[in-house]
């Protein structure tokens, strides 16, 4: 049996969707539960239902073979885990915003005395620093608009999917750090003693996946 | 002051610390038969010298010596011993087969079973480059999980010449390190996109995106010869066949499986490979592989093949599997009411080699039982002038 770490909410509806789509049937998942682990016999699957800044983490220890996560969180958690496919759903780009009143058109603008706001500390700080900008990042863990709304900071980073959210807030998106998808994340070791089973999983998600596209 | 422990370091105690001893006996025991025999190099070192080994020395922790000079912890053993090996022991006739067990230091991010410091056991044979040498070494690698008892024991051997071979005719050299780095990490999503886009032959294409199933038994390594016309990849399948067809001798080739798409440090490696684990740890348990261009660095080449593992990732698997010793009702407790004779008798036992502790607290018989029973002696003896009394400690 596998078990996969989902993310609950939004990645898990669709992942649910694309299993059924790969006819597994994923039934007993649709119920509103407070079970945080899911085992369905039938289709060898077992669910751990998780938040997903934690996905990445149970699969580096091997708690769970699997796991379906974003690439925002991929690349921000930095966990030691196999990248095996891209689920093409749970789109949405990472971008820098900024206050439209500020009259900030590119990140060039930004100086060391500019404090950004960020779920995604390490993601910003990258991006900053291989642009040769000094900023101030502020870790964040929700809310992130509110940052330049109560005068904590100048900027922010966050993922967005319609733009919606940032533009009620006042905020403009002066440049994309990178866009991201739902991922299908395993354990190197489960990777190596699970290898049949993970093949199987991956052939079935590729041909619907491949379909849509 | 703070009374706890920097993150990344922790305390070994009683039990623990018996069994970490008892376990190292058991692996020294299976090097010492093997004809590995056992050397200890210095904790810290100039750091110039731990530098030239592999990525773990970007780990080193640092510090001034007293004339000024860069000094650094060991992070691993494989570059001290390759120093001594080109120093203090050149003129000894080759190959060596060199052991050890220690202490290392990484200033790494803490994983389960990999703390800042954490212990090393593995083995060395140098001045040897045939694929005997490799076989032998993978050979004692599932040899000694097996006698230390862990249950379903993998080892995968790759050879980093293959990888190195397909990509040889690869122009440019940032998407060579790219393509390593993505499959390193086995982000299958970043490779395959890098691949399609980037400006190799449609042949070398294909064989890459093919890669990562170039796993298995020994029919997997027809296919990898097959798949390639390069002759530093072919030699490469070569030599992981008659290491293979070796291991067959030994009568552990089915704990052995092949894959081709592992691929490790680039620069550190130079042939064969290997990664050794069980379903039940996220991690592997032990690695290493051939190395033959380190001890250039020190002014001997010596062609050379070994491979570490961690003790703390051992001790989880085994405890994870069942297999951690019970603490042992063991030993006895003297109530010396006659002193002369309880030491005469205690020192009598102890040359036997049993467990013996005099009571120097003035115990009564119950309180001595009710000690006895937490400190897991099997006996309270009881020592008068004229007589002498055992008692059986009774288990919960």
């Amino acid at each position: 049996m596998l078990s996969i770490a989902v993310a609950k909410g939004r990645l898990l509806d669709s992942f649910i969707q694309l299993l059924e789509e790969a006819g597994y049937c994923c039934q007993l998942l649709k119920q509103d539960t407070r079970q945080l682990v899911l085992e369905i016999p039938e289709i060898n699957l077992c669910f751990i239902l998780a938040k997903p800044a934690d996905v990445p983490t149970y699969v580096e220890y091997g708690s769970a073979d699997l796991g379906v996560v974003g690439k925002d969180i991929l690349a921000e958690t930095d966990k030691d885990v196999a990248e095996l496919i891209d689920l093409k759903y749970g789109r949405c780009r990472l971008v820098v915003a900024v206050p439209e009143n500020l009259r900030i058109s590119s990140v060039q603008d930004l100086d060391f005395n500019s404090r950004v706001a960020s779920k995604y500390p390490h993601i910003a700080n990258d991006y900053f620093n291989s642009r040769g900008i000094q900023v101030e990042v502020i870790p964040l863990h929700g809310s992130i608009e509110l940052g330049p709304i109560i005068g904590l900071s100048e900027a922010i980073v966050d993922i967005t999917e319609t733009g919606r959210t940032l533009k009620e807030n006042g905020l403009v998106i002066i440049d994309t750090i990178m866009e991201s998808t739902a991922r299908l994340a395993a354990n190197h070791i489960s990777l190596k003693t699970k290898r049949k089973e993970i093949s199987k999983l991956i052939s079935d998600l590729n041909s619907v996946i491949e379909g849509v596209v | 002051m703070k009374l706890r422990t920097p993150r990344g370091v922790k305390d070994f105690l009683p039990n623990d610390a018996r069994w970490k001893y008892e376990l190292e006996q058991k692996i020294h025991s299976v090097f010492a038969c093997w004809s590995y025999q056992e050397v200890i190099t210095p904790t810290f070192e100039f750091y110039d010298v731990l530098k030239q080994g592999d990525a773990s020395a970007d780990q080193t922790y640092r510090f001034f010596g007293h004339n000024g000079e860069l000094l650094a912890l060991r992070s691993d053993l494989t570059t001290p011993i390759a120093r001594m090996v080109a120093t203090r022991l050149k003129d000894q006739p080759k190959p060596l087969r060199l052991a050890y067990l220690a202490n290392v230091f990484r200033h790494n991010d803490v994983q389960v079973g990999f703390q800042r410091e954490f212990y090393q056991a593995g083995v060395e044979l140098m001045g040897s480059g045939s694929p005997a040498a490799d076989a032998e070494a993978i050979a004692l690698a599932v040899t000694l999980f097996n006698e230390l008892g862990v249950k379903d024991f993998k080892l995968d051997i790759g050879q980093i010449q293959y990888f190195r071979g397909i990509v040889e005719d690869c122009t440019c050299n940032f998407i060579k390190q790219r393509i390593w780095q993505l499959l390193l990490k086995k982000d299958f999503v970043g490779y395959e996109t890098l691949i399609k886009q980037a400006d190799i032959d449609y042949g070398t294409k294909e064989l890459l995106l093919d890669l990562p199933n170039f796993q298995g038994k020994s029919e997997i390594l027809d296919q990898a010869y097959q798949s390639t016309e390069n002759l530093h990849a072919r030699a490469a399948v070569k030599n992981l066949q008659e290491i293979y067809s070796l291991l067959q001798g030994y009568g552990i080739a089915d704990q052995v499986n092949i894959d081709l798409s592992m691929v490790k440090s680039l620069e550190y490696y130079t042939g064969m490979v290997i990664e050794g684990y069980v379903p039940s740890l996220g991690f592997t348990l032990c690695s290493g592989g051939r190395y033959d261009n380190l001890s250039s660095q020190f002014g001997s080449q010596q062609p050379a093949v070994g491979f570490a593992l961690g003790l703390e990732r051992l001790m989880l698997v085994l405890e994870q599997q069942g297999l951690k010793p019970k603490v042992k009702q063991e030993g006895m407790l003297i109530l010396p009411y006659s002193w002369s004779r309880a030491v005469k008798y205690a020192a009598d036992q102890r040359a036997k080699g049993i467990r013996v502790e005099v009571d120097i607290q003035g115990l009564t018989r119950a309180q001595a039982e009710e000690y006895a029973r937490d400190k897991h002696f099997a006996a309270v003896v009881i020592i008068e002038d004229s007589t002498m009394e055992m008692l059986e400690v009774q288990q919960d």
